[in-house]
């Protein structure tokens, strides 16, 4: 077990203001109470974080991480390093973009009031989160607007070894309407623990497109946690990527909370090597005439293990539901395992629900056919490996960001170069 | 320009070619006719290089040199094409892309400079004009949802634009409509010339009234049981294949004997 000194160390460096101290402490103390998540506890059945606890982790040392050359982000950006912000470059007024600790540091205003800080739930990790984030970031986008370009969040690794907390926080107000990616990076030579929280509101009518890209070294583990709540009429649409990572953990607990809420839920992840991925996706259908829309596409590779684990419910008395969920696999090592558990519980009787999953390996009839072209056995492989995962990238060309995201999703696809005879 | 001598080819414990010769030279269409079953599918998948065949016997030479230890791209590289009797569907590939790709793998191969987007798309299009397709087909998935004749055409357009040396068409003629046979028959005529060559597997002899075979071969249970030229093709339609099945078992029981004897 990780002693407590180092969560409390990592606390003793935060400078809050008194009314925050308390509210981290009790986190804090939440958090040591329960520890770590163990494989006892259904959702963590797969996956280990007892690594975590033979590593000296520590919250990061200022001014110790070298900012990597920026890749070139379309839009508005925050750049975080080691939880720092170390970089903007935007136009977005301080009342829509700017650092969470800026936007609430004075006390949480009453537009965040009712959600910040609960929509992301009591879980242990979130409490941790809770405790010891740092800077974050809030956007909100005032009623009626749009905004023209797409906020990224860049949360990067560089010290060796670090525990890093981002905190995002997004209102949405009535029919407003944004873009929003988080990109999480780091050293690629280096270990280190990135445990993030998103809380997303959307007030009627108010849409949001949310791409979240999951890049970290090959060494560290991300355990993250997206949490959104969607009022009446109000649309959700997400990409959820995980290219990298030794243990890499995505959940998304999604509240269709008033009546036609729709939601669209899509993903790609990869695991190749020895990594661990998880896809935990939690879909409330709370009130009447919600849609949602799930379709994941996960690639494993070398013995590379990924688990997709989505549970729509939906609950009494919420009629006119409308739930869909697909789960495709593909295997590309006979060592590589991928577990796909769509579920569903339905407690209201006019509904239509239905999901499927299934877990295949490339097919060797295209390739052989794509060979006798005269295109080579690994070109093909990669010809069907972007066709095969292309069905849930069309977030992509809506949000115009096919060409910034393609070279990151080619380069994190494995080489597959082992089963060429 | 393809020797093949002696080929035996064994498929999941089963024999399935028993002995197969066929010589030919540059300029030559051949035809390979025969009952279903017969073997031609196989021999023509052998020719491409598809894995799970294994050689028992025999060789096949091409331009001099041995087809056999050469991957089914290195194959195509050399200038083999095989238009499937099924082709696949590839959701998500888009027809353009499986064109273009495949064009500069083999441009690359013969050290010439690869074709961009734009230049391909002026050369693809005046192949589709030849074939009667529309330019919707080069954005659609390879074959996905295309009708059976759609396929075909498909093939024969991979065909027209990798402009082959040797072409191997493995049933494209069943279950096209006759203007879909003039379409094919026209595709494969143009890359007619003394230095391609083309062996057309085929059910029926009505292809070969609009490509004429230099000559014609009749497989039956792994061998070829007969050859000659054109007039053979219509003594088969006139009398079936059944007079076949005994030859071929004919040829089985002589084959018996001599292992007997031996
Ligand atoms: N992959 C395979 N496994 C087992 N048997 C096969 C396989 N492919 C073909 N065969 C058998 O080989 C024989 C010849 O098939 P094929 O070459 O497709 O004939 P044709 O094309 O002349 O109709 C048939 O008896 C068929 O069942
Ligand atoms: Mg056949």
């Amino acid at each position: 077990m990780i002693t407590p000194t180092a969560y409390r160390d990592a606390l003793s460096q935060i400078d809050a203001p008194n009314s925050f101290a308390a509210a981290r402490q009790a986190a804090l103390n939440a958090f040591l109470k329960t520890g770590l998540p163990e494989s006892r506890q259904e959702d963590w059945r797969y996956i280990s974080l007892d690594h975590l606890e033979r590593m000296p982790l520590h919250a990061p040392e200022d001014g110790l991480g070298i900012l990597p050359a920026l890749e070139d982000y379309p839009g508005a950006l925050l750049a975080y390093l080691d939880d720092r912000l170390v970089w903007q470059d935007t136009s977005l007024p301080p009342r829509v973009l700017d650092t969470l600790e800026n936007a609430i540091g004075d006390g949480i205003p009453a537009w965040a009031a009712e959600s910040f800080g609960s929509l992301a739930g009591t879980a242990s990790l979130t409490q941790l989160n809770a405790a010891l984030w740092r800077e974050g970031a809030c956007l909100r986008v005032p009623a009626g607007e749009r905004l023209r370009q797409p906020v990224f969040l860049r949360f990067a690794a560089a010290e060796a070894d670090v525990m890093l907390y981002p905190r995002v926080f997004v209102h949405m107000a009535v029919g407003a309407d944004a873009i929003l990616v988080e990109h999480f990076l780091g050293d690629p030579s280096i270990e280190y623990w990135q445990n993030p929280v998103a809380e997303i509101v959307l007030e009627a009518g108010a849409r949001l497109t949310h791409l979240r890209i999951i890049e970290d070294s090959n060494l560290a583990t991300h355990t993250g946690l997206s949490a959104v709540h969607l009022a009446r009429d109000s649309s959700y649409r997400a990409l959820n990527l995980t290219l990298s990572g030794q243990v890499a953990r995505h959940e998304l607990n999604l509240a269709l909370a008033e009546a036609g809420a729709e939601a669209r839920l899509d993903g790609v992840f990869i695991a190749a090597g020895r990594s661990r991925t998880e896809q935990h996706l939690r879909i409330a259908h709370q009130a009447p005439h919600g849609k949602s829309r799930t379709h994941y596409c996960g690639l494993a590779d070398g013995r590379g293990r990924g688990v997709f684990d989505a549970r729509v419910e939906v609950q009494a008395h919420a009629d006119g539901n409308d739930a869909q969920q697909t789960s495709r696999n593909l295997l590309l090592s006979p060592h590589a395992e991928i577990d796909a558990k769509p579920q569903l519980e339905i407690y209201a009787d006019d509904v239509k629900c239905s999901h499927s999953a299934t877990v295949g390996s490339l097919d060797e009839n295209a390739l052989f056919y794509l060979r006798s072209r005269g295109i080579d056995g690994e070109h093909a492989r990669h010809l069907l490996m972007q066709a095969f995962i292309d069905e849930a990238l069309g977030l992509l060309d809506d949000t115009g960001l096919r060409d910034w995201l393609m070279p990151r999703l080619l380069a994190g696809m494995p080489r597959v170069q082992s089963l060429e005879p | 320009m393809l020797q093949i001598h002696n080929l035996h080819v064994n498929v999941a414990g089963n024999d399935i070619l028993n002995g197969i010769d066929l010589n030919v030279r540059p300029g030559e269409v051949h035809a390979i006719m025969g009952p279903n079953g017969s073997g031609k599918s196989t021999l023509a998948q052998v020719l491409a290089g598809r894995d799970g065949y294994e050689i028992t016997a025999g060789s096949v030479h091409y331009l001099d040199q041995d087809l056999l230890p050469l991957t089914p791209e290195e194959r195509a590289r050399a200038g083999i094409f095989l238009a499937f009797q099924y082709p696949l569907e590839i959701p998500g590939v888009a027809n353009v892309q499986l064109l273009r790709t495949a064009l500069n793998s083999l441009r690359r191969a013969r050290g010439e400079a690869e074709m961009d987007a734009i230049d391909f798309l002026e050369f693809v299009k005046d192949k589709l004009m030849l074939l009667g397709m529309d330019d919707s087909f080069l954005f659609r998935s390879v074959n996905e949802g295309f009708s059976g004749g759609e396929k075909k055409r498909n093939e024969i357009l991979q065909m027209a634009v990798l402009e082959p040396q040797l072409a191997i068409l493995d049933e494209t003629d069943s279950g096209l409509d006759i203007d879909a046979l003039h379409v094919v028959a026209q595709g494969v005529n143009s890359l007619r010339n003394a230095a391609h060559a083309i062996i057309l597997v085929t059910h029926y002899q009505r292809l070969l009234n609009y490509i004429v075979p230099d000559q014609v071969h009749v497989l039956a249970g792994g061998r070829i049981v007969r050859s000659g030229g054109r007039e053979l093709a219509l003594e088969l339609e006139q009398k079936g294949y059944a007079w076949l099945e005994d030859k071929a078992s004919q040829a089985d029981n002589a084959a018996d004997l001599m292992e007997a004897r031996l």
